[in-house]
């Protein structure tokens, strides 16, 4: 099966695919892309330009002290934070407000924040600002008002100080995650981040790579190259080195994407903040790679299969939703399964022949998945391109060498019992 | 010395019987024609010829053994449709394609900037084949076909579609590869093109081998009673006359068939009684042509008469 003939034609095939501009730009302005998408978020986050200037109003003496000393001994202060802090009644705060208009429609004072003594019943603060619905603002100050009314609240009831932190703590989620070693890891949002990467690059490659080879089946069909070249070479063949070909640069093109990942996983050249640390294993990132490989070239004879059978790309395109399918669902499945890791559905797709190629390694990153499922999943891809690949390659051959009509399914079915 | 053989072969698409159980001898070193109408069966052979088909039944030998890779490797086809990468370059073309016929290397290269040289693209090697004109095309396709030097040429309709340039360099490559020992087939509808190239034929017609053999024995078989007429004037004073048999009017050429063998010197006396110019009379000639429409029918075969 692997002669010369194929080699050419997979020299070919890579070189035309690698040296392609869709290929190059995917390639790395994909990355870019991400990164980018995050990198902006977190800078956005984390934006320090902007100086706010706070004005904390109390109507209590009692609370103008309390917040005082809570938010001034806070890192707030050493943040872009300026406060001032007053004690006034509501009338005193609306003609406070009334005076200070043009200041805070200049934004010159961001905000007003006023803790009535009623707070002290229902929590309920009011903040006056150009641009109220600040949520990082709130984020920043309600766990230090929060804490200040409950201090206040508590004070004259009789409560020890233990019970007194224990109220003004807020509910912290630790995420541990079970696996076969002893102990547990305390885990962060990284899995879930590294199963929506894993996740969207299969799925985007997939999708690249098989529209790459259903374009160039079709341009060997239609510009009647293939019938040359089938002078020369068996439809097999062709078709072997056409998809090892596309396979080869879809996984070329998969290391790269994820290389970064490695980088981030293996050194520490990154710091990433404790709770999006990634954790993923060499043999986990190996195995992605070599059952990509094997699930693409299926998905690729499926493509080429496609291809071969239509004219152009529009009929190609409207032919495509069987395979599509294929790749969408496990699209789905993965992505249900970062949000319920044990969903019975997301196991039995993890395995299933096809589904795997996305699901798996969404999967392994979340749950502890044993080695062996890793394994089988591998044997599965192989096995089912062995049962695919005579079929589909019966198909191809008849397929390339039609023209004209666009063929009904009944027909392609036809075309298996030909003696071709 | 027979080279390629072909037995039986029959091919059915579906309701459609394409070939149907055709059966003839290339000798070695021959031009050979495989002629017929659009649609007759040509290119379906010719791919089965080619392995590119599988046939229902019969077999093609290539010096008593069946044809395989091995007969792939040694031969060069130029299909009815052609076609190249749009966007791989000149040379890189030539060079996928000889890899593919299994000759790769320095020798290779060399040979295939000779042919560009020689047919003056060697400084569009590194183009990109998008950007040839459509003539120049062709000319890659040509060097793409015998490049790895094959001992089989198979050329299907190769005068279809070809500027006048490019129709005489086919022929003279055509001409070249017979004097190197090479066999060629070709098949055509332009049976005047067969005429003239061919030395050896196979007719075939809706699917069946009508006619096969060397053209000379086939014209010397056809050509008895017959006469080639050129002239000047009016001869249908002819269609009522006892010695004549047929008239085939072929535009340029009139074919005659007499009764009996003898009345040939008695139809060359009446023309020129009746002030016919006669230009050119070949008495015991036929066309190829004439056969073909003798044994075919008529049909659609007008169309190839107007053809030249």
């Amino acid at each position: 099966m692997f002669n010369k003939r194929v080699m050419a034609v997979f020299k070919r095939e890579v070189k035309e695919r690698v040296i392609s501009k869709g290929f190059i730009y995917m390639t790395i302005l994909l990355p870019v892309f991400m990164f980018g998408i995050v990198g902006i978020q977190t800078y956005l986050y984390t934006e320090q330009s902007t100086k706010y200037n706070l004005i904390v109003i109390s109507e209590t003496q009692d609370l103008t002290s309390r917040i005082q000393d809570d938010i001034l001994s806070s890192d707030l202060i050493k943040e872009n934070y300026a406060f001032r802090f007053y004690t006034m009644s509501k009338e005193q705060l609306n003609n406070f407000l009334n005076e200070n208009k043009k200041e805070l429609l200049d934004e010159k004072i961001t905000g007003v924040i006023y803790l009535p003594a009623s707070a002290l019943n229902d929590k309920k603060i009011e903040y006056y600002s150009k641009t109220p619905h600040n949520l990082k603002l709130s984020e920043k100050l309600s766990g230090h008002i929060n804490k200040v009314l409950v201090d206040a609240y508590f004070n004259n009831k009789q409560l020890s100080q233990d019970e007194l932190n224990f109220a003004r703590q807020a509910v912290n989620f630790s995420g541990l995650k079970v696996t076969k070693e002893a102990g547990f890891e305390e885990e962060g949002y990284g899995s879930l981040v590294l199963s929506y990467l894993f996740t969207f690059l299969l799925y985007m490659s997939l999708l690249m790579m098989g529209q790459m080879i259903l374009q160039s089946v079709i341009e060997e069909k239609t510009s009647k190259i293939v019938e040359v070249i089938l002078s020369s070479v068996s439809s097999k063949e062709l078709m072997t080195g056409k998809i090892l070909g596309s396979a080869a640069t879809g996984t070329l093109q998969m290391i790269i994407w994820l290389s970064p990942v490695v980088l981030v996983a293996s050194t520490t050249l990154f710091a990433l903040p404790p709770d999006i640390t990634i954790n993923v294993t060499t043999i986990q990132i190996v195995y992605l790679i070599v059952n990509f490989f094997f699930g693409l070239m299926i998905f690729l004879g499926l493509f080429a299969t496609v291809g071969s059978i239509f004219d152009n790309s529009q009929d190609a395109q409207s032919g495509l939703w069987p395979v599509m399918i294929l790749i969408i669902i496990p699209f789905f499945i993965a992505f249900s399964m970062i949000q319920n890791p044990n969903s019975a559905i997301g196991n039995a797709a993890s395995l299933f022949p096809l589904a795997n190629i996305i699901v798996m390694p969404a999967r392994m990153v979340i749950v502890d998945v044993p080695l062996w499922q890793l394994f089988l999943t591998i044997l599965i891809n192989i096995a089912t391109f062995f049962a695919i690949f005579p079929v589909a390659g019966k198909i191809y051959r008849v397929g390339i060498l039609r023209t004209g009509k666009k063929p009904s399914w009944a027909e392609v079915v036809k075309w298996l019992k030909y003696r071709y | 010395m027979i080279a390629l053989e072909v037995k039986n072969l029959t091919k059915r698409f579906d309701k459609i019987l394409a070939v149907d159980d055709v059966s003839f001898e290339v000798p070695e070193g021959s031009i050979f024609g495989l002629i017929g109408r659009n649609g007759a069966g040509k290119t379906t052979t010719i791919r089965m010829m080619m392995n590119i088909y599988l046939p229902d039944k019969g077999e093609v030998t290539l010096r008593g053994s069946r044809v395989g890779q091995e007969f792939k490797n040694r031969v060069g086809y130029l299909p009815e449709e052609r076609g190249l990468y749009k966007k791989m370059k000149v040379l890189d073309t030539l060079l996928y394609f000889a890899e593919i016929k299994g000759k790769s290397g320095k020798e290779v290269e060399k040979k295939a900037v000779e042919y560009l040289k020689r047919f003056e693209l060697y400084d569009r090697r590194m183009s990109k084949i998008e950007d040839l004109s459509k003539g120049n095309q062709q000319k890659i396709q040509f060097i793409t076909t015998v490049l790895h030097d094959p001992d089989f040429i198979i050329l299907d309709e190769p005068f279809a579609g070809l500027d006048p340039i490019n129709t005489n360099l086919l022929k003279e490559i055509i001409l070249e590869m017979k004097e190197k020992g090479k066999v060629i087939i070709f098949s055509t509808h332009l049976i005047d093109y067969a005429e003239k190239m061919c030395d050896h034929l196979a007719m075939i017609d809706h699917g069946k081998i009508i006619l096969k053999g060397a053209l000379i024995d086939i014209k010397s078989k056809f050509a008895q009673r017959n006469v080639s007429l050129t002239y000047e004037g009016d001869i249908s004073f002819l269609h009522n006359n006892h010695i004549v048999e047929k008239i085939n009017n072929f535009g340029n050429t009139t074919g005659i068939r007499v009764k009996e063998p003898q009345y040939a010197q008695q139809l060359l006396r009446l023309l020129v009684d009746n002030n016919v110019q006669v230009k050119q009379f070949n008495a015991n000639d036929i066309s190829l042509y004439e056969i073909f429409i003798e044994l075919a029918g008529r049909e659609d075969g007008k169309e190839a008469a107007n053809v030249q």
